[in-house]
């Protein structure tokens, strides 16, 4: 026994290294596309009709006539600890207003994280065991029909019923970066449960699919032949192995929810991160943008991350090396 | 990294559900939809207003950077009328008339403007208003570190220590050139006039002379306005305003239709959109007359737009009129490529001819038969693309081949307008003649979308600054006027209503050009 835990130690050294160095990766080239694109910070700042002289003395102000790996480092160093420099529209540092939108984002993205995979997980596996039944066909159905249907279009169609016809919900959050978390609560509803149905759709079907493998498998064959009821091969036997394939859908797909943020935050005018983004594009304040980039990539590495030392944790297969016949 | 289920397979059924989600909004709206399209109402619920209330405003933020100082680029559009006066401010028919200057008048040759002032007005925080405040203004515009948009307009106008107070409520202004329209110059939205000294903080503050005054400020977020019991022109009905800003033009007409706001304002609803909110019980639309002034540039600086007679040919080859009925649905005046929106009173009632065979004419003499070329377009505002579409088939009977091209709506004002030899655009109307004719359509003048230049109109338009006579300037005006449909480069097909969406229980609501209503725009009682 002892000898295996070493091994385990380091695939999840190993692991850990991996995803720092995709962050990384990932930090080094949105800070040089950033860089790439036409117009330096300088020029956005003054406008087109700048003179020449302004534009390279605020250049020299920003630092930007520096190396530009040396302010590569600089920014990373600063993002490490939470610097992301200051934002180009508002004059003031990114961090705290990143902290506020990302906060924000998480209330409406937590509990659609939580809801959503619960939900889609049970109602794939029920489809998956009840394959070709009513209930079954019930579930594809309208879990297709959810995929199809892109998220704005959803939130569109809730305002309608549940903000304009039987008015319950507000339709959009007049506040904006202002609100509170307890002016945000009676408006979490409806973009949660948006965000829930898009990310749920994926997640039944992948959920069916495996357990449908799985219960068409030798030791589920095996366990029913013993003389467990159905209810016991399922839950004790199928569900364990169809939820491992699951698990990166999983992962991708609350890692996806950030880009499904985007959309569904500005039809709602919530002030999550979302619309922080497509805000600080249409302004053009790199730094912002910038800071987002690099935040989206380290939210989707650690959601990976997460999938892979669940799986591990889950799956002796995965630790003991290819001892295993696949 | 990309999600596991393939894009495709959700466009596809996309397009299905876009109709049928569509289909439910006409229905949940309330809306019947039979063969008659619902009417969009000609003009604003008028009636008593009860006393007092409060008016929630949605608009579009210009930036996280937005201030309350008017001389600024990024000036808060929607607080500047309710928080302060001009000196002077245009009435619907364009004509200069009285705000914080009750009269004005020259010397004979139109170089020395002397402004009589109110009297008893008080700016928010009680102090007097006298001409130090209205040349500390005008000095802040003029500023170049205020890099105010009319302030390349007035520093051309007005020297250093050009601006004096014989008495405080006299307004002595000497000229560099003579000028017989300069008070039509402090018409602009940038010439509000704040307290002498305050230009730090007035992008805070925002105390002025105007029917309300601040009680909170956020840039791009919320703020709200109280009525100012000693305005000069008596209290507001409305108690006070609050102001959200909303992005999303979908999130705005939600808010509206969710009964969250009562005005959206700055927002060109589109005709389906308007459709939908004059069909719902809470809402309805009403109308900006002629406030959307829509252009087609021709680049005078192209080959082909270059030659007079390819740019006649091109305003012969089509009727306004259609244009407005496909395009605007109706909602708007056929432009006849005169600028001057026909409400003005320096209007040139002549209307150019409609002349296919006479536009195939001119092309064949200019070598340019069956022309054919690109007319770029984009989402930067709905009508745009309808616009340049009818535009296009409008020019088919003259034998004139036009691709409509959409380009991006984010860069279309920087790698498309002015550099592309064909596109539509945009202004709003508003502006009193001589800056209109002057910015937009003299040689050399940085928003001459068409690059297009002649000298003759130049001189009219230096002949009409120098006539003192008001009849005799308003027709070189209209001469002016007579040229640019003729020869100019930028063509006019239509004027268009803008349709602003606002609840059924907002009364007296009234805007045209850079003017809107505070002090009679209140709730129904």
């Amino acid at each position: 026994m002892n000898a295996s835990i070493a091994p385990t130690v380091l695939l999840v050294l190993r692991r850990l290294a991996t995803a720092l160095l995709t962050v990384l990766l990932a930090s080094l080239f949105v800070f040089f596309a950033v860089q790439a694109l036409p117009g330096d910070v300088a020029q956005q700042l003054l406008g087109q009709d700048a003179t020449p002289d302004a534009v390279a003395a605020l250049r020299e102000t920003l630092g930007l006539d520096q190396n530009v790996w040396l302010r590569y480092g600089n920014w990373l160093l600063g993002s490490a600890t939470g610097d992301f420099g200051i934002s180009l529209v508002s004059g003031e540092p990114v961090g705290p207003d990143l902290l506020v939108a990302f906060r924000n984002s998480m209330l409406i993205a937590v509990p659609a994280m939580v809801v959503g995979v619960a939900l889609s997980l049970t109602l794939g596996v029920i489809a998956g065991v009840r394959r070709g039944r009513p209930s079954d066909h019930t579930i594809s159905l309208v879990s297709l029909i959810v995929m199809s249907v892109p998220e704005f279009m959803v939130a569109t169609i809730l305002v309608l019923l549940f903000a304009i016809a039987i008015p319950v919900f507000p339709a959009v959050v007049l506040r904006g970066d202002s609100a509170t978390v307890a002016e945000l609560l009676p408006a979490v509803w409806l973009p949660a449960i948006v965000l829930t149905l898009a990310m749920a759709a994926y997640i039944v079907r992948t959920a069916r699919s495996s357990t449908i493998d799985v219960m068409a498998s030798e030791f589920v064959t095996t366990a029913e032949l013993k003389g467990l009821t159905t209810r016991q091969v399922v839950w004790r036997h199928a569900v364990p192995s169809a939820l491992l394939p699951t698990l990166n859908v999983v992962a991708l797909n609350v890692a996806w929810l950030l880009g499904g943020v985007v959309v569904v935050e500005n039809v709602f005018n919530y002030p999550g991160m979302g619309k922080l983004m497509l805000e600080s594009v249409f302004n053009r304040d790199l730094p912002t943008i910038q800071a987002i980039a690099v935040v989206s990539a380290l939210v989707y590495v650690v959601c990976n991350l997460a999938a892979d030392l669940i799986a591990l944790a889950l799956d002796p297969r995965l630790r003991t090396r290819r001892k295993a016949r696949s | 990294m990309t999600p596991l289920v393939p894009e495709t397979s959700r466009r596809t059924v996309l397009v299905g559900a876009a109709g049928l989600a569509g289909l439910g909004l006409l229905t949940l709206a309330g809306c019947a939809p039979d063969r008659r399209t619902p009417t969009i109402p000609q003009a604003a619920a008028t009636g008593t207003a009860a006393r007092g209330g409060r008016l929630r405003i949605a608009r579009p933020a210009a930036s996280a950077a937005e201030t309350l100082d008017s001389a600024s680029s990024l000036s808060a559009y929607e607080y500047l009328g309710a928080l302060y006066n001009r000196l002077v401010r245009l009435d619907e028919s364009g004509v200069t008339v009285p705000d914080l200057a009750e009269d004005w008048s020259a010397n004979a040759d139109g170089t020395v403007w002397t402004f009589a002032l109110r009297d008893g007005v008080r700016f928010h925080d009680g102090r007097r208003f006298t001409a130090a405040d209205a040349i500390y203004s005008i000095d802040h515009i003029l500023d170049p570190a205020t890099a105010s948009p009319q302030g390349e307009v007035l520093s051309a106008m007005i020297g250093p220590g050009g601006m004096s107070a014989p008495d405080p409520l006299t307004l002595r202004i000497e000229l560099l050139t003579p000028n017989a329209e300069f008070p039509s110059l402090l018409t602009a939205y940038q010439c509000y006039i704040i307290p002498e000294g305050s230009a730090a903080e007035i992008g805070r503050t925002g105390i002025g002379t105007g029917p309300f005054r601040l009680s909170s400020f956020e840039p791009a977020g919320t703020g709200s306005i109280e009525a100012f019991d000693d305005h000069f022109a008596g209290r507001p009905v409305l108690d006070g305003i609050d102001f959200y800003s909303i992005q999303d033009t979908t999130a705005r007409v939600n808010a509206l239709l969710a009964g969250q706001i009562d005005l959206i304002s700055q927002t060109n609803l589109d005709y389906a959109t308007a459709q939908v909110v004059s069909a719902s019980s809470t809402a309805t639309v009403a109308r900006a007359p002629d406030a959307q002034w829509y252009t087609i540039p021709m680049l005078f600086t192209s080959d082909e737009f270059s030659d007079p007679r390819v740019r006649q040919a091109m305003k012969l080859a089509y009727d306004p009129q259609t244009i407005v009925d496909t395009a605007l649905q109706g909602t708007g005046s056929p432009g006849w490529d005169n600028p001057v929106p026909p409400s003005q009173a320096v209007f040139l009632d002549e209307q150019r001819e409609y002349d296919p065979e006479k536009a195939r004419f001119l092309l064949k003499e200019a070598g340019r038969e069956g022309l054919r070329t690109e007319i770029f377009t984009s989402s930067y505002e709905s009508v745009f693309t309808p616009l340049a579409v009818a535009y296009r088939d409008a020019v088919k009977d003259a034998g004139i081949d036009l691709v409509v091209r959409n380009a991006s709506a984010d860069s279309y004002y920087t790698q498309i307008w002015m550099q592309k030899p064909l596109m539509v655009s945009y202004w709003f109307t508003g502006r009193p003649i001589d800056q209109l004719l002057n910015q937009i359509f003299r040689t050399g003048s940085s928003y001459n979308e068409s690059a297009w230049s002649n000298p003759t109109f130049d001189g009219l338009l230096d002949a009409a600054r120098a006539e003192m006579n008001d009849d005799r300037r308003r027709m070189l005006y209209q001469d002016a006027q007579r040229i640019v449909v003729e020869d100019s480069a930028d063509m006019t097909p239509m004027f268009g209503d803008r349709l602003v969406g606002l609840s059924r229980n907002v009364v007296n609501y009234a805007e045209y050009g850079f003017e809107f209503d505070y002090l009679s725009i209140g709730l129904r009682a």
